[in-house]
């Protein structure tokens, strides 16, 4: 397939791919988890996309928000992402909002799969093949079958799905604009990523209260009447007190984050958190 | 243990934990290296007893086997009990449940480590935008590299000294680190991802009622605890109403309008 738009070559791919591979998790953080290692595979290819350095620091800036999934199985969000990019460098009038949409979409069920299935189902198979291999010899046999099935399997398998949401995403992109259905997609996948982004806050976010209010012989856990009115409440509420914060009161985001660790420190102190 | 052993058992330990990039991300180095069966192969190889070694990671991977860490969490830190406990083990002459034992007081320190590094990282997320507004698309790029350091230090120290100095000094420093201290550093670590989705939030979100959307996400995990892939196809049916019955009122205007 001829494509005007194109500006990577399978080179520049497997840069991109090779980064995001190592460095997918060396800046792993509580706020934004992966999402340094997202803009940074974005620079890599930044100067390869467009000319103009306001352009290329629009890039990485557009890619700087939370992402966290599972980093190898997930790598087809990445390939997704960068043909997105790569068609709207080429000048279609792709959204900014459709590609942070459909990666925070994707991001979950990405994680989902690939804890379960590779993590949880592909490693035990080979590490229990391995363990059977070693025997009561102790031999060699064990840890090099499953250093070798392991990689075997796993380094064609992100190379490929990677190669594979590449040209998915260009073909969206394609698809979408013949077919007028833009405006339809990026509410689709705006959405998708709200609902989404509600999933994730409630696995990532945790607040516990391990105070317990003692009167004679009533022993109450403040935790289980908050989990009785709806579990999760108060994780709830700190995300939707750090948005309004934000939003609202136009904080900065450094002064939440001392606010949150006065919280924490405050709270272990007086026992108040668990 | 001679000191460049247990130098090179800190530096392999170091590349098999999860946020060591050189070796190919978590594909060679976490999920490779990092598992104690070829843990202990690596360790055999460094002491010059492979058979024992490898024997040796055998019994502690058995332990771990079905050990899935999604996101941060962490009943164990297997990194810690792989490479801290076997070479220990194996020094001592010790039998394979002396080194699962170990990693249990271990597990305390390593977990709360994680977090601390987690809580450390996010000074590179500021440093990173500071480079991008500056226009430094490189040294930008690199951040994660620069990153690496932190883990670096919270894996490799921890483990050198104690392959070197031995279990019992280890322990008295584990013993030694206020409680409240980790502890806050794990409460916090816990707390901190409101933040990026605050600023998530801010960016998907058009009208303050869509905050609707949100919630039903939310309260599909926190309390009908679905899977996250179900609560993806709930979340694709919701998208795909909104679409629908926008879409048929646009529809009946034009009707109107034409009529």
């Amino acid at each position: 397939m001829s494509n005007p738009l194109k500006k990577l070559t399978k080179r520049d791919l497997f840069h991109a791919y090779a980064y995001w591979m190592m460095f997918a998790l060396a800046a792993q953080n509580m706020e934004r988890m992966e999402a340094p290692a997202f803009a940074g595979m974005m620079g890599k290819v930044a100067d390869k996309l467009y000319d103009d350095p306001e352009e290329q620091k629009a890039l990485m800036l557009r890619h700087t928000q939370f992402y966290n999934s599972q980093p190898m199985v997930g790598v087809m969000i990445n390939g997704i992402a960068l043909g997105m990019e790569e068609q709207r460098a080429g000048g279609e009038n792709v959204p900014d909002e459709l590609i942070s949409s459909t990666k925070t979409a994707l991001m979950g069920p990405f994680a989902g799969v690939g804890d379960s299935l590779f993590i949880g189902t592909l490693i035990p198979i080979l590490l229990s093949i391995g363990l059977g291999l070693v025997g009561e010899q102790g031999s060699l046999a064990g840890p090099l079958f499953y250093i070798v099935a392991w990689l075997g399997i796993m380094l064609p398998f992100t190379w490929l799905t990677f190669r594979f949401g590449y040209r998915s995403g260009i073909t969206a992109i394609h698809t979408l604009f013949e077919s007028g259905m833009k405006d339809v997609a990026v509410r689709f996948a705006n959405i998708v990523g709200l609902i989404i982004v509600g999933c994730i806050s409630a696995q990532y976010v945790s607040v516990k209260i391990g105070w317990t209010y003692v009167s004679g012989e009533m022993t109450m856990s403040i935790q289980s009447v908050l989990d009785g009115i709806l579990p999760g409440l108060l994780p709830l509420l700190l995300t939707l007190g750090a948005w309004a914060l934000m939003e609202k009161k136009h904080w900065k985001m450094g002064r939440v984050f001392v606010l949150i660790f006065a919280m924490a420190l405050i709270g272990r102190f007086f026992g108040i958190l668990a | 243990m001679t000191l460049f052993q247990a130098l090179l058992i800190a530096l392999f330990g170091y590349l098999s934990s999860n946020y060591s990039p050189w070796c190919f991300g978590q594909l060679g180095g976490w999920y490779t290296m990092g598992r104690p069966l070829v843990s202990g192969l690596i360790i055999g190889i460094i002491l010059g007893d492979v058979r024992t070694g490898i024997l040796m990671g055998a019994a502690v991977q058995t332990l771990y086997i079905g050990l899935v860490t999604p996101g941060l969490s962490m009943p164990a830190d297997l990194n810690f009990a792989a490479y801290m406990g076997i070479p220990l083990a194996m020094a001592a002459g010790a039998s394979t449940e002396y080194a699962l034992s170990l990693s249990v007081p271990l597990s305390f320190l390593g977990v709360s480590l994680v977090y601390v590094v987690a809580s450390v990282n996010v000074c590179w997320v500021r440093k990173q935008e500071q480079w991008i507004e500056q226009g430094k698309i490189k040294k930008a790029a690199n951040a994660p590299v620069y990153a690496s350091i932190s883990q670096f230090i919270a894996r490799f120290v921890p483990i050198f000294l104690a392959c070197y100095f031995g279990q019992d000094f280890i322990i008295s420093v584990v013993e030694a680190i206020p409680a409240w201290l980790g502890d806050t550093f794990v409460i916090f670590g816990k707390m901190l991802p409101a933040v990026g989705f605050a600023m998530l939030l801010r960016f998907v979100l058009n009208k303050n009622v869509e905050l609707a959307y949100f919630f039903v996400g939310f309260i599909m995990i926190a309390v009908l605890k679905m899977p996250i892939v179900a609560a993806t196809m709930i979340a694709c049916f919701l998208a795909y109403l909104d679409i629908r019955y926008t879409a048929k009122k646009t529809n009946e205007l034009e009707v109107e309008v034409d009529e």
